[in-house]
């Protein structure tokens, strides 16, 4: 199938009118690799978590959508993203998590590579025992640097390099949620899960991004959150959401709970927000604990979820409080788990040669739609660009 | 230590990926053909030169003067 054969003008128009996006983008591998290049590479995705590199010189290999990258921590705490490949003759340089402790040596021919990428050494590259020639310039051979940036923990990589920098493309974002902009502290071991979803990224982003499914798949929440209680969160073209205001925190058999983070103002004591960050992260913010998702698309009917809790206070400061963690992240673990059947439902429902798409709900799909527009947005352009 | 328990040396701590031996060992290597065979000297001291950048071992800086020295590095 050829790119140009769908048409997404009628996702392309306002939500009473719109159709959401065609089965292909759910089903089609063509459409798959069309979206990984002018969607995903062409954008600020989510590849990992700075927590999984906590210490100078920790090393995380990833594969993000067939793209070989290493997640490296330098000297001075900084996260960079690198092609995992030797620039000598392409072989893989790490393999699996490691501390590096001065340099990445490729396990092939042992050119070596140090914290910052350059080029260090090139072993009997002259000849056994002459490690210099002049045909090889050690300046012009460092790891290709990634574009990275990290926020709220989420390691995100702009691959293709056109995308505007992350401060600038996220800025609305980041205003909005300034106040969450302080340190927060992963939970440790139980405050971080995967769950393996057999299905297309997007489905768990549209899932995610709107409230209307709340009192059905998650009947748990009617009793206090109703669905009045929810309000939408939509930026065009940039990002969409949900929030409530009456979130209830979580508190222990002593009635403790978790400690606030600093400085928030009084709209978090019962407010809560979940934004998608397009393309593919998902974060929620509470006045005691915020949690970051990184969709990783496996094909297109098979998608991995991370998620990772965080909190205002060091877990190992506060050991008492474990029992309480692992209950929060059992609770949310419930919950996403609840919204399982429903992405695995929608992207079988999508075999359904007629469906077109969808009609939205103008008054409880806007959020949705503002991904889907988006979604048609980026390809219509690169189409264009290309 | 011989040439034969050098070598043997070398390929056990290669089996067990003990490289802060390997620098010790690749320098004793290179230290033996210094002045009968100065080119196999060096082969041997950029082996023991990679595995100091890899362990971040503290003869790193030094097997690098030497090499430097000897223009190979």
């Amino acid at each position: 199938m050829s790119e140009h054969t769908i048409n997404l003008v009628p996702v392309m128009q306002t939500v009473e009118s719109a159709r959401g996006l065609p089965n292909d983008h759910y089903t089609s591998d063509t459409v798959f690799d069309q979206e990984k290049q002018s969607v995903l590479f062409a954008n600020w995705s989510g590849i990992g978590f700075g927590k999984d590199v906590p210490n100078p010189g920790d090393a995380k290999p990833i594969t993000f959508l067939g793209m070989p990258l290493l997640i490296l921590r330098d000297q001075e705490g900084s996260i960079n993203v690198f092609q995992n490949t030797c620039r000598h003759r392409g072989m893989i340089l790490v393999d699996e998590p490691k501390n590096i402790r001065r340099v990445i040596r490729c396990p092939y021919h042992s050119w070596c590579y140090d914290l910052n990428g350059d080029l260090k050494t090139t072993p009997h590259v002259g000849g056994p025992g002459q490690n210099t020639h002049e045909g090889i310039c050690p300046d012009e051979l460092s790891l290709y640097k990634i574009r990275s940036y990290v926020w709220h923990d989420v390691v995100f990589v702009n691959i293709d390099e056109q995308a505007e920098p992350f401060e600038v493309a996220h800025k609305n974002l980041i205003e909005h949620w300034k106040e969450f902009d302080k340190p927060a502290y992963h939970g440790g071991t139980d405050s971080s899960f995967t769950l393996t979803v057999k299905t297309n990224w997007k489905l768990a982003v549209e899932n995610y991004c709107e409230s209307y499914h709340l009192p059905w798949i998650h009947p748990g929440l009617n009793s206090y959150s109703r669905l009045e209680d929810h309000y939408h969160i939509e930026e065009p073209n940039q990002y969409s959401g949900q929030g409530t205001l009456v979130y209830q925190q979580l508190k222990d058999d002593s009635g403790q709970s978790f400690k606030d983070f600093d400085g928030l103002s009084s709209k978090w004591d019962s407010g809560a927000e979940y934004i998608a960050v397009y393309p593919n992260v998902l974060l929620g913010v509470h006045r005691d604990h915020m949690f970051s998702i990184v969709l990783e698309p496996k094909s297109n009917e098979l998608t991995e979820e991370h998620i990772e809790l965080y909190y205002a206070q060091k877990p190992e400061e506060t050991p008492e409080q474990e029992p309480l963690r692992i209950k929060n992240s059992a609770q949310w673990k419930e919950v996403f788990a609840e919204d399982i059947f429903v992405v695995e439902g929608m992207q079988r429902g999508r075999h359904g040669k007629y469906f077109d798409g969808g009609k939205f709900s103008p008054a409880m799909d806007s959020p949705t739609h503002n991904f889907h527009l988006w979604v048609a947005t980026q390809i219509s352009s690169h189409t264009n660009d290309t | 230590m011989t040439r034969d328990e050098l070598h043997r040396a070398l390929l056990l701590a290669h089996s067990e990926h003990n490289y802060d031996a390997l620098v010790d060992l690749y320098q004793q290597a290179a230290a033996m053909d210094q002045h009968n065979d100065p080119k196999q000297s060096f082969f041997f001291l950029t082996h023991a030169y990679v595995f100091a950048l890899d362990t971040n071992h503290e003869a790193a800086d030094s097997i690098a003067e030497q090499l430097r020295a000897g223009g190979r590095l």
